[in-house]
Parts: C-alpha cells; structure tokens; sequence
C-alpha cells in the first residue's frame, strides 16, 4: 500500500512534467496546426541554457525565468523566418519536414555547444532533500513539481476560458481566417501562440532537470512520449493534454513498477486502445474530412 | 475548447504519417562524413576504420575512445610496422542496422585493412557475422558482451577492452564478504546488463549470498527511474548491485540520493555506473559508492599517472575508462603492426599476432588472452571518495588477475 502511494506520486510527477511539454505542443498545433517535431529540441535547448543561467548565477529561479524568455524569443524568430512560409493547407509534410530538420540541425548545436558529457542540475536549496511518506521517503522537489505542474494546468486553463487574448486563440483554432476577417492580427497571434508553446517547452525543460538529467539524445526520448500524449488526449485541446498527461504518466509509472519489462510496450498498448475507441484522442475535436 | 467546430487542414491519419517521416528520419539520423577512400593493402598508409557512437547517450564513450586512441597513435608518431596511420572513423550511433552499413562503407568503399571501435554490446554483436564471414579484423575498444569470448567467438575479433563477465564476478565475491549476504539487483534489460548481473549473482550466490529481487530496467530509455526506486525502497534490501552507463548511469544514481537511499542502502556496481564520465553529474549521490572496474583514474602506477596527466592535457577533461580503453587499442594496433612489420595483407598473421600481445597498461599488466580473445587483467574495488573537493574513484583493493572463463559455467 504504502509502496502504491509512492508510485501514485511518481505518476503524478512523470504526468505534471508530460503536461507541460504536451500543453506547449497541443497549443501549437491547435492554434497553427503545425506538428512542431522541435519541441523536444526546445525543450533539451531550455535544459542546458537553464543548467548555464544555474552555473554562472547559482540561482534556479532564475533560470525558471531566463530559459524560457530566451527560447520563446528564439520561437518567435523562428516563426517570422521560417515557420510562417509554410502555412496553409496541403503543406504539413513540409512543416514536418522543416521542423524535423530543425529538431536535427539543434540537436547537433546543443552538443557543440555545451558537450555530450551527462550534466545535471541540483534542485534549489529550498526545495532540496526529502521528507517521510509513511515508512518511506519522497523528494520534496518532486512533490513540489506536482504542486506547480497542477498550478500551470489551472492558470493555462483560466487564461484560454476567461480572458479576451485566450478567447482569440480560441476563436483561431475553430477557424483563423474568421477572426483575421474580424481585423484580428491573426500573424501575430500565431508568433505569440508559437512563442508561448516554445517556452513551454523551456520551462519543462528547466523544472524537468534535477530529475531528468541533460544528455544528447534526450531532446527525441521526450519528444516521442509527448506525441504519444497528444495522440492520446486529442490534438490541439488542453484538456487532453492534461488527461492524456495523466494516462500516459500513470501507466509509464506504474508499468515500470509492477511490469517492468513490459513498461515501454504498455505506454503504446494504452495508445493503441484509446485510438481504437475514440480515434480522435480522448478530448479530440472531431475530425471533419476538410 | 474541446467541443467546438473546427476545420482542420490536417487530419489524424496526416499526423500520424507525419511521425512517420520522424521516425524514419530518426533511424537515419546525422550521419558523421568520413574521409578518404580506394587504395591497397600493404604499401602506403594502413588505414584503419573507427566504428564508434558520436551522437546521443553514448557520443562521450565514442570522443573518450577516439581521443585515447589519438593519444597513443600521436605517442608513436602515427607510425606503426614501418608505415603511416590512417583513421577513418564513421558513426555507428547506437543502432546495430547502421553499424553494419557502416562497417560495409569502411570495409567495401574504404578499402580500410581492418577496423577497431564498437561501444555497445548490441553493435558488436550485430556486425559479427560480418567480420566473421568477410574475415576483416576487429579490435573491439569497449562492448564487452560474453558471447565474443565464448559461443560467438570468431578468430576475426579480439578486443582491447573487457568482457562483461570480468567486474562483477570477482565483485561479488568481495560484495559478499564486505559489504552484506543478501542483494537487490537492478540492471537495464538488455545483452550486457544480463551479462552483469549474471556474473555479479554468480560469484555472490557461491559464496553463499541470496539475491532478494532482479529488476529489468527498458533499455535504451530508461526515462525516469523513480518508480525503480520506490520498488527497491520498498524491498528494503542490505545492498544493491546495479550496473548503467552514460545519461542512465547519472539519472539512476541520482534519483538513488533523491529519494534519501545514498548511504542508507550500500550501493555495489559495475564500474561504469560511478565512471569518472559520469561522476561530476551525479555529484553527492554517488558518495561511498563501492564497484569493480580494470582501471581507476587514481590507480598508482607509473603508466597511469603519464596517461591521466596527458589525457588532462589533451581534453582539458579527466580520463575515464573509456579513454583508457582507446589508448590501449591504439597500443594494441601498433603492437600488432610492428609484430607483423606492416604487412596487411594476410589477416591470419594479423590474428596469430594478437594473440601474443602484452605490455603495461595504465590500468596494470595487460594479457591478451589468446583463449577468449580478450585480456587478462586485474580488477579492482573502488569507491568514489571526496578527493581534494572532485569526487574520484578510489582504489581500495586489488583483487587479481582474470581472463574470461570462454565458457558460462561462471556466470
């Protein structure tokens, strides 16, 4: 029982950090739909500039701040050059393309630039150590994690349903080209949404650190299990970002502690029955054949 | 905003061909370009392939290799059996469908005499077939899988490094008489993690040690272990034995302090687990952390301190294994090309070569073993120990000399 609970809060945990990198992509793709397979690449990139902002000014708040203002910076630029040549119907093999190459192209300049040796990043002290969970113990920052992941969900929640900027980025997702007939600069809508999901990314990135240490290769092992998310709660809904983030948190957490050799095969099982029964995902919009 | 109308320009099905793409992007990622081609086989340079990973979890294995191997072909001046060296590396990554792609560019386009390299065990055994059926010559620098020595030997490879069987038996030994009489085991699910553990259970059982549990980790992505840990909180064993390498190794062993289990529950390993590679990241955790490994960066002898003290110098990093493992290919390829003078040409005196080869190591005397095709050398228990402020592997015992038993009576 008490070892349940324990695995209970390891799910929770692997679901808060899954729904702050699948939140950023949803959103990317709900409002632009564009499949940014560079959002495990954002991510690793938060990461590292994180583990530097730690390095050169010993304080991780800081880098909570910097790394995602940087990246999403880096979005925006991103979107203005390259992203935004590729919109339209008929071009998500292109935007694919781009954003693979791009995912490619990054991961490479990450390793130039900050090495292949495993780096990791120690919790702030004030949230260091661990604290009895019965007779067993559970890291503080992890349990903290929970608690800011659970903050995130509430406050991407009441910015997208109760303010005037969240209802144009929904009105953008039924149908664009409305709200830009409606004198919406839809442009930039889209730079702020990519911005906004890129930072995201970031910001998983750097929370994601002191337990998910930094190493090439990462930016695809995260990115992969992202898409499962999102696959599974449905495209482009933050509501199945969360629920999707749990599904997949849980079964990864509790495959590995009470199947451990069936861990990686359970997550694609609990993907492969959820699309049976609902194709669109859990939240999914329905699809409406163009 | 899940119920409301909307057009899509893109359907699910378009989605999920788009990862597709991905993933068949991913299988045929970043390919790291090779230089040189065509020429013969026993006049101008000897040119050697470099199959090794440059990209993801084991790119830090891959550079260590290389710049070992650099180091001591740079101490000879590149020179060797009266001619000029070449390398020509190419990447393997991970995955053993690219290595043999590679080892056929190296083997049918280069025209390379023979090649050395190999990270992991998967890799090895995925290109044997290749070297064996084509007899090319390799000289393995790192992937230690048992069966190379034993049921898929091969007269055409031989390595420099180790066989996963020679840490962790005589580590047991020691674990059970130092440390306690019942293990908890953790390994990743693959061919050198059962290797490991096989071996580190072997020797523990025979002395009369009881292993409580065996937990298979996914390999190559463990992702985050904390449910591992929960399991082994849980089992409230006396000791653990665990092997990992690379990112696995510092996220493992960390989420080991993490959850308050560092210095509670003595910690055993292969060296790998707690290398100097890996060592800086893992930080406080790996505290007291006691394994067997042929090599420690603070081993005392003369070779050692020249090697690490170069290396240094060299990388501006410390040395680790795997570093140390390249030098010593370096100086078995030399070795064998002076003891051949040069010629190439005949891969059986090559082979008849190997077998006969042994000098100083920085890591102690080094043998290579004709019988499994591999060296004898010593192993020694180490623990990480707080060394003028850097955490460095200490050496607390040796515990002899060992060759591959060639056989799975010992585990």
């Amino acid at each position: 029982m008490e070892n349940f609970i324990i695995q209970l809060l390891n799910g929770l945990v692997a679901s808060m950090l899954l729904f702050i990198m699948a939140a950023g992509l949803s959103l990317i793709f709900g409002q632009m739909n564009v499949i940014n397979l560079a959002h495990g690449a954002f991510y690793l990139l938060g990461g590292y500039i994180g583990l530097s902002v730690v390095r050169r000014f010993d304080n991780f708040w800081l880098a909570l701040i910097i790394a995602p203002l940087i990246v999403g910076g880096l979005g925006v630029i991103i979107e203005y050059l390259f992203l935004r040549r590729l919109y339209g119907t008929h071009r998500h093999l292109d935007q694919v393309l781009f954003t693979f190459g791009l995912a490619l192209v990054a991961s490479d300049l990450i390793q130039w630039n900050w090495g292949a040796y495993v780096e990791s990043v120690a919790p702030p002290t004030l949230l260091a150590g661990h604290i009895p969970v019965f007779s067993l113990t559970f890291p503080i920052y992890r349990l903290s994690l929970i608690g800011f992941g659970l903050l995130l969900a509430l406050a991407l929640w009441l910015f997208l349903e109760r303010t005037r900027l969240g209802a144009i980025v929904r009105a953008g997702v039924s149908d664009a080209q409305m709200v830009s007939g409606l004198g919406i600069n839809i442009h930039l809508v889209f730079a702020g949404i990519f911005a906004l999901g890129t930072a995201l990314a970031a910001l998983a990135g750097v929370v994601g650190s002191p337990i998910r240490p930094l190493y090439p290769g990462l930016d695809f092992e995260i990115l992969i299990l992202t898409l499962v998310v999102v696959v599974v709660g449905g495209l482009g809904s933050l509501q199945g970002a969360f629920f999707g983030s749990l599904l997949i948190g849980m079964a990864d957490t509790f495959g590995k502690a009470y199947l451990p050799e069936f861990s990686l095969f359970l997550i694609f099982a609990v993907m492969a029955v959820v699309l049976l029964i609902r194709p669109a995902g859990l939240f999914g919009l329905k699809e409406n054949g163009q | 905003m899940s119920t409301k109308k909307s057009y899509y320009f893109i359907t699910r099905r378009d989605f999920i061909k788009g990862a597709g793409v991905m993933g068949a992007g991913l299988a045929a990622s970043p390919l790291l370009s090779a230089c040189g081609a065509g020429g013969g086989a026993s006049s101008g340079p000897v040119k050697i392939g470099i199959l090794l990973p440059y990209s993801d979890i084991y790119a830090v294995l891959g550079e260590s290799i290389t710049a070992g191997i650099e180091m001591y072909l740079d101490e000879v001046k590149n020179e060797a059996g009266g001619r000029k060296i070449e390398l020509i590396k190419e990447n393997t990554e991970m995955t053993p469908p690219i290595a043999q792609q590679k080892a056929t560019k190296l083997v049918e386009q280069d025209k390379v005499d023979f090649v050395a390299g190999v990270v992991s065990s998967g890799v090895l055994m995925g290109t044997r077939d290749y070297f064996h059926d084509n007899k090319k010559l390799l000289i393995c620098a790192n992937a230690g899988a048992n069966a190379i020595s034993r049921g898929a030997k091969t007269p055409y490879i031989w390595r420099a490094s180790f066989s996963n069987w020679q840490p962790n038996w005589p580590l047991g030994t020691w674990a059970y008489e130092n440390v306690a009489k019942e293990a908890f085991i953790s390994v990743p699910d693959y061919g050198a993690g059962h290797n490991m553990a096989d071996a580190f259970a072997n020797s523990f059982e025979a002395a009369g040690g009881t292993v409580l549990g065996k937990q298979l980790t996914p390999f190559p992505q463990m992702g985050d272990p904390a449910p591992f840990i929960g399991d082994i909180q849980n089992a409230e064993p006396p000791m653990v034995f665990c092997f990992y390498s690379g990112g696995a190794a510092v996220t493992f062993v960390k989420a080991y302090g993490e959850f308050g289990l560092s210095g509670n529950i003595p910690l055993v390993c292969a060296g790998f687990t707690v290398e100097e590679d890996v060592l800086p990241a893992q930080g406080d955790a790996a505290l007291g952390v006691h394994s067997g490994l042929h090599w420690a960066l603070q081993l005392d002898n003369a070779e050692n301190k020249k090697f690490t003290a170069a290396y240094k110098d060299k990388t501006t990093k410390d040395a680790n294994v795997f570093a140390l493992q390249g030098y010593d290919t370096g100086r078995v390829i030399v070795e064998m090309l002076n003891s051949v003078q040069g010629d190439t040409s005949d891969v059986d005196k090559m082979v008849e070569a190997m077998g006969g080869i042994s000098f100083d190591s920085p890591r102690g005397p080094f043998k290579m073993d004709a019988k499994s095709q591999n060296p004898e050398q010593h192993i020694y228990v180490r623990q990480v120990q707080d060394v003028g402020g850097e955490l460095h592997n200490v050496v607390l015992e040796d515990l002899g000399a060992f060759a591959d038993p060639s056989d799975n009576s010992l585990g």
